[in-house]
């Protein structure tokens, strides 16, 4: 057994829970053994020293030994580590993907408390970013894709959500607090708990929601271009198409809301 | 750039033939681990993480196809030594005959290639 100067012994302590650290959750490896392989290994390679071994020679060893996060092939590394791996060494374009999914991952825990909206927002940013830099090389998204367009999808739904419902929700809910309904064409101001008033509320909220819609896909159709290329890819088959599609459905749901408001009393 | 394909590509080779370079050097009789290193370390560019072969040792031990005993030493503490088992033996005449046949084949690929 060789003497280890106090600095070196420390080095080697600190070198050998670097490994241990490093070998940890792979299946085939057993660190222990390793650890024995590699203190046996120095004691070999310092056999010849004279006197307490110090940093300095300890150091050597221990550089031609390599760093131990480096001697595991990346198939057998637990699968936090190879994700650790290739956002801080990989590829652009996965360390983006990776970090898109992370900022996207950090939003979803962190929405209770609002400030997770920023993050969606970042998420969604780099996610466009990610693809435009695919996009600029001619590459497409392949696995990525499970990385990044959960923050694209949830942001595209969660904007139509807002938009669709919130609005539509606001001018019913206006129109049903008491007394309105009566302002607006006579409606008789139904009595609580009664399927007079469900036939009515149910009838009011279809109309205001069917007229929005039919005025939203107006709109729609004047934005279908920016919104198209802002969630790309996808957004990729949006069109005019979808604004009608809106529209009809507007005017459907709207004629129910009609039918039930002024053709069923 | 050109260097970066080269160096991944070699670190691959390495990396993809590092088992078969053990086995290979066990074939000749029990080694302990410090010895093993120095036996790849002689052989250029095969080795350039010295600490990289005992995780490897270690997984070759866990699928039975080397073990590994304890010897006292004569200049020091006893030393673990590694030695083919005959399921290790017979899958390094797999792995030497495939090695033979890749060689051979890409050999004749570029034999093609002059004519």
């Amino acid at each position: 057994m060789i003497e280890l100067t106090p600095e070196a012994k420390t080095r080697l302590e600190q070198y050998l829970t670097r490994m241990r650290s490093a070998l940890r959750g792979s299946r085939a490896v057993e660190a222990a053994e390793v650890e024995q392989n590699v203190r046996e290994h120095v004691d070999v390679a310092l056999a010849e020293a004279s006197g307490p071994v110090n940093t300095e020679r300890l150091e050597a060893v221990l550089a031609q030994l390599g760093p131990p996060e480096r001697w595991l092939p990346e198939d057998e590394q637990p699968w936090w580590r190879r994700v650790a791996s290739r956002v801080s060494s990989g590829p652009e374009d996965w360390r983006l993907a990776y970090l898109t999914f992370g900022t996207f991952a950090l939003g979803l825990l962190l929405l209770p408390v609002g400030i997770g909206l920023v993050f969606f927002l970042c998420a969604c940013l780099m996610a466009r970013a990610e693809c435009e830099l695919l996009a600029s090389r001619g590459e497409t998204l392949g696995a990525r894709r499970w990385l990044v367009l959960p923050a694209i999808w949830l942001m595209l739904l969660g904007i139509a959500a807002i938009v669709l419902v919130v609005p539509a929700m606001g001018f019913a809910s206006l129109g049903l607090s008491d007394g309105n309904l009566q302002l607006v064409g006579g409606i008789p101001h139904a009595e609580p708990e009664t399927l007079e008033r469900v036939r009515i509320e149910t009838g009011f909220v279809a109309t205001v929601a069917g007229a929005w819609w039919l005025v939203f896909s107006l709109i729609l159709a004047l934005i279908v271009k920016p919104l198209r290329a802002f969630f790309l890819p996808v957004t990729e088959h949006l069109g005019r198409k979808h604004a009608l599609l809106l529209a009809l459905i507007g005017a459907m749901v709207g004629a129910i809301g009609a039918v039930l408001l002024f053709a069923i009393r | 750039m050109a260097d970066a394909f080269y160096d991944n590509w070699t670190t691959q080779v390495r990396k993809g033939v590092l088992e078969l370079a053990i086995l290979n050097t066990l074939s000749g009789g029990p080694l302990y681990g410090y010895d093993i290193v120095r036996r790849l370390g002689d052989v250029d560019s095969l080795v350039i993480t010295e600490g990289t072969i005992y995780p490897i040792l270690s997984r070759l031990r866990n699928e039975e196809y080397v073990e590994s005993y304890i010897e006292e030493s004569s200049s020091g503490p006893p030393r673990k030594y590694y030695r083919l088992t005959p399921r290790g033996r017979e899958e390094l005449r797999r792995m030497n005959q495939h090695w033979q046949q890749l060689h051979e084949a890409l050999g004749s690929l570029r034999k093609e290639r002059k004519r």
